[in-house]
């Protein structure tokens, strides 16, 4: 760690907030709530109680009833849930699949996994902004479809999809409609008392909450089959002990969540970012400027390579775009689904910023990426267009 | 990804990077591989049978970056069949560069290959 270090990566995740922490705190030791919750002695209850407050606060963050949430380790194992779940407990009308090539892995993975184990699966294209257009579920809705799945926020680029359109396409024809709102809540309005959706995937960590620690929004009268088996918790969708620490954490943080204040906070900080940014030679923005989370700026630096830019500009914790692909060398399949060239999506960078973000570090991080942009231009200054563009 | 110390010098300050002055007794060729998102330009001078200096301009990642400061660096001085007996293992070595990348460092190889082509043609 450099002598000054700035965090832009809340995408991927955020520090928990000191007050979750604590909370957390209280439900590990013999003084607090540690217990089982499923056991039914006075400590066991005591543990129920905290599990119990945490989904009312879980569930009033969305607009849900507490009945309705299913703790989960995470918006993975809430996404393989809701994918595997509705098409095996729906398997009598059919095994048809919506999902779209710009998901997380999360369901593209699995909707690749049901497709081998004889799914049909239709894979939605976006358009140039990373915008699914509702109507083209007029054309592939068939009565054999299952399930359409599409995020609300898209991890890369901040872009959101009109959950409400899509949903409301679905609720006519009897299909349910998943989305996975890991980047969304806290951040834009999600309402599930008020908008067409069925299942709705959640995470703890990306509001200052813990990680291993997620849950899914199943509408009652909606039936899923579990993925595991061992014991009766969560209505028996999900069997395991509950960690109460987990839950009690997960609760605090979507209590604490804001969205009235923190997006305009985000957003603000954002817009100065690239307000900052855009006076670089060449750079180009990602994804629907109007139809963004406040929380995410995804940049193309033309004629530089991404990962040369972030390891100049190390001491700014950014990402090339979904943290899970950090390791692998592959270009963004989000950013090159919205046409852009292998190039150009190698050259991109997200930024991501939070609740603790400040208008300092915007300004450093623009200071600092303009200078790394300026000295590794001088790396090609003749090279040819398809570096560029 | 885990950068060694003479990566990341070279990337702050190249030694080898740009164009050279003089366009006399120069030759300079390319060499690119878009699906490892790599491309570079080398340029030599001789006279007669000596390197008397060489630059390059690359785009790509920060090993490839460093591997062409790095085989550039080491033409000058040296005779003009050095081009095409590149030390690659040797910069590999130098700066650590993960195995998954080395394929991008021989596309500096095949730059340098004709460069030395141009040379031999036009002797």
């Amino acid at each position: 760690m450099t002598a000054r270090s700035v965090y832009l990566d809340h995408a991927a995740t955020t520090p928990i907030d000191a007050v979750v922490a604590a909370a957390m705190a209280e439900c590990m030791q013999l003084s607090g709530a540690f217990a089982n919750p499923s056991s039914t002695h006075a400590f066991g209850r005591e543990a129920a109680a905290r599990v119990s407050a945490a989904r009312a606060q879980v569930a009033e963050r969305i607009g849900a009833e507490p009945e309705s949430i299913v703790f989960t380790s995470g918006a993975t194992e809430s996404d393989n849930l809701a994918l595997r779940g509705a098409m095996a407990a729906r398997r009598a009308r059919g095994a048809h699949l919506v999902t779209s090539v710009t998901e997380h892995k999360a369901v593209l993975d699995t909707a690749k996994l049901l497709a081998e184990r004889g799914a049909s699966v239709t894979w939605l294209s976006c358009d140039s902004d990373g915008r699914i257009d509702p109507a083209v579920l007029d054309d592939v809705l068939t009565d054999e479809t299952v399930l359409v799945s599409v995020m609300h926020v898209n991890n890369e680029t901040g872009v959101v999809q009109d959950i409400a359109a899509l949903g409301e396409r679905c609720r006519a024809r009897n299909v349910l409609f998943h989305t996975d709102a890991a980047q969304s809540v806290g951040k834009i309005p999600l309402a599930v008392n008020r908008i067409p959706v069925d299942i709705v995937s959640l995470t703890a960590h990306k509001l200052h909450g813990p990680k291993g620690i997620g849950a899914l929004y199943v509408r009652p009268g909606v039936s899923l089959a579990p993925l595991q088996f061992g014991g009766e918790q969560e209505r028996g969708l999900r069997p395991g002990t509950l960690p109460t620490h987990q839950v009690v954490g997960m609760g605090e943080a979507f209590a604490r969540a804001d969205p009235a204040s923190d997006s305009e906070h985000l957003r603000v900080l954002r817009e100065r970012l690239w307000e900052g940014l855009a006076k670089i030679d060449g750079v180009r923005r990602n994804g629907s400027a109007t139809h963004s989370s406040p929380h995410v700026l995804n940049v193309a630096f033309p004629g530089v390579s991404g990962e040369t830019l972030r390891l100049a500009i190390e001491e700014i914790a950014v990402s090339a775009g979904s943290a899970c692909n950090a390791e692998t060398l592959e270009s963004s399949h989000v950013l090159t689904a919205m046409g852009l060239s292998d190039a150009l999506a190698e050259s991109s960078i997200r930024f991501s910023v939070g609740r603790d973000t400040t208008l300092d570090d915007i300004d450093y991080a623009v200071q600092r990426t303009t200078e790394a942009v300026t000295h590794l231009s001088g790396f090609a200054s003749s090279a040819p267009s398809w570096c560029t563009s | 990804m885990e950068y060694s110390s003479e990566v990341r010098r070279r990337l702050e300050r190249p030694s080898c990077r740009g164009v050279l002055a003089s366009a006399v007794g120069s030759a300079s060729a390319t060499a690119e591989d878009r699906s490892l998102n790599v491309w570079v330009r080398v340029q030599v001078e001789v006279d007669g049978e000596t390197l008397v200096a060489a630059r390059y301009d690359a785009y790509g990642c920060p090993h490839f970056l460093a591997g062409a400061d790095w085989i550039v660096e080491r033409l000058a001085g040296q005779p003009a069949a050095a081009l095409t007996e590149v030390a690659t293992g040797d910069a590999v070595a130098a700066l650590d560069v993960p195995t998954e990348k080395i394929g991008k460092l021989l596309v500096i190889e095949d730059a340098l290959a004709a460069c030395a082509a141009k040379l031999s043609v036009s002797a």
